[in-house]
């Protein structure tokens, strides 16, 4: 018999009938396990969260927010009544607008489950999206998705639209093949106000872009990465990580990176994620939790990024995220940047605001901001310029489906979808759907 | 007035009694190490931070390293 040690208990959802079930999370051994039973369904068991750093190290506690202006009541409890609701612990640090369910791709893995089709929100309707953000949540960040936001002609008049509303920062999430292909297109997004591109990008190697994108792209990307450069546009590489498909390859994306810094001010990594239906419940072997992915990044780097360099977030539920900052050095070297000794609040409400001004500060472009160096420049001038073009970030998200669900983790969330109908709903909560793909949210 | 007597005058090291020269100094802040140029002691080694450094292209480096 297996002897386990409960590390938390919390509440779940049951992967067939979206029924709210306790949940508990044992160790065993390096592995935290949520288990759960719903009283029709049965037992369900996810690993949670494995690796060489403990769960409880990793655990941060904060004085919960409270939402200024929620958008809906409690009448059933979380994660019945998302708008915002009362009860939700965590303002909107990104608001992300989903401006189209139309994509040139057609990905094994994709949480919008996309497809050619369907309405989309006119620019009087992104104003009012916008609006109601500006409202409920103030000018926070904002990431426009799809579907592919770059098959919208009027992309560029969307983003104005918001820079104008007051949003200071406007990041586009794309799979970069528009930004590739057609020339102009990288200039007319800066002109529009653009600050960042969020790149999906799987790896360094062409079978993986087959494999998780039905084609090969990694030229594509290349190209997009060059075109933003050239305008000034920053752009975070993120990596969707399947087993058996790219944890191979963390080291060498995050080396890509490094050769592309002038454009690349990180990589954000989100380890796959199961929405909806799928053939069987996804085993521990399909999923690659935070420590996992911490201890491939040290062992991949070769200790060039070290695991005790990432750290966890300020902003959302701790168990949600890493980051860390680095500073690459003229010889090739990454420093880790620690901690600034003020910069850790155990007040929810200014952990998010700082992280807005965080990823504003750090995903937008540095290099153009670095270019300014002039011939009187003394050498403060010369560390300020290789500040801004020398940071690196590495970041990961651990997205949560029906399976892993904590809801504890959901209410700390600061990642928002704007919904067609202005409701601002975790992301998680937005995308999750039950073993038979069925939505809770997302029509 | 006040600020221009202050230039023209040399900064005196007020433990070696030294006029203090522009020389290199290693700095470091957050893990981030750099060389800049100070107001140094030949002496001791202290160096001279003026307000202006401070609260202004120092204060900058600094924000810029702090990760919030």
């Amino acid at each position: 018999m297996t002897v386990s040690k409960v590390f938390s208990k919390t509440e779940s959802l049951c992967p067939t009938c979206f029924k709210k079930i306790d949940a508990t999370i044992v160790v065993r051994g390096q592995s935290y396990i949520m288990k759960k039973t719903c009283p029709t369904h049965g037992d369900f068991e996810t690993t949670v969260w494995k690796g060489s750093i403990p769960m409880e190290n990793w655990k941060l506690t904060k004085e919960r927010a409270n939402i200024k202006k929620p958008l809906t009541q409690v009448q059933n409890g979380c994660p019945y009544d998302c708008g915002l609701c009362p009860q939700h612990r965590q303002h909107t640090c990104t608001a992300l607008i989903e401006i189209t369910q139309r994509c040139n791709l057609n990905c094994r893995f994709c949480f919008a489950d996309a497809k050619n089709g369907g309405k989309e929100p006119s620019l009087e309707e992104i104003g009012a999206l916008y609006k109601g953000v500006l409202d409920a949540s103030g000018a926070c960040n904002i990431q426009l998705s799809g579907g592919e936001p770059t098959l919208r002609d009027d992309l560029p008049q969307i983003i104005k639209l918001g820079k104008d509303l007051g949003f200071g920062f406007i990041q586009v999430n794309t799979n970069g093949i528009r930004l590739a292909q057609e020339e102009g297109f990288a200039e007319k997004l800066k002109l529009s106000g653009l600050d960042s591109i969020y790149l999906q990008f799987d790896g360094t190697d062409d079978l993986i872009y087959y494999e998780l994108r039905g084609a090969k792209l990694l030229d594509l990307k290349i190209k997009a990465i060059e075109n933003c450069e050239k305008v000034g546009i920053g752009v975070v590489l993120v990596p969707t990580l399947v087993p058996g498909v790219n944890i191979g390859n963390i080291g060498e994306i995050i080396e890509f990176a490094l050769r592309h810094i002038n454009a690349v001010s990180g990589v954000h990594f989100q380890p796959v994620s199961y929405f909806g239906r799928v053939p069987h419940p996804p085993r521990d072997e399909d999923r690659i939790t935070l420590p996992e992915l911490m201890d491939e990044i040290e062992k991949q780097t070769k200790g060039k990024i070290k695991a005790d360099s990432l750290r966890p977030p300020q902003c959302e539920n701790s168990f949600c995220s890493f980051h860390g900052r680095y500073l690459l050095q003229g010889n090739g070297e990454l420093s880790a940047l620690r901690t600034a000794p003020d910069c850790c609040s155990k007040k929810a409400e200014e952990c998010s605001k700082k992280a807005k001004i965080y990823v504003a500060k750090n995903w937008a472009a540095r290099r153009q901001a670095a270019q300014s160096e002039t011939a009187t420049a003394d050498s403060w001038d010369k560390i300020i310029n290789i500040i801004k073009s020398s940071t690196f970030n590495l970041s990961a998200m651990a997205f949560q489906d029906v399976w892993n669900l904590d809801l504890a983790r959901v209410m700390d969330c600061c990642i928002h979808v704007v919904s067609p109908e202005g409701k601002l709903i975790p992301f998680c909560l937005y995308n999750i759907t039950d073993a038979q793909g069925h939505a809770l949210y997302r029509k | 007035m006040k600020e221009k007597v202050e230039q023209s005058l040399p900064w005196i090291c007020d433990k070696c009694k030294k006029e203090l020269a522009l020389n290199k100094v290693k700095v470091s802040y957050l893990g981030g190490n750099f060389e800049v140029e100070l107001m140094k002691c030949p002496e001791c080694g202290a160096v001279f931070i003026g307000e202006d450094l401070a609260l202004g292209k120092m204060l900058e480096v600094e924000k810029g390293l702090e990760d919030k």
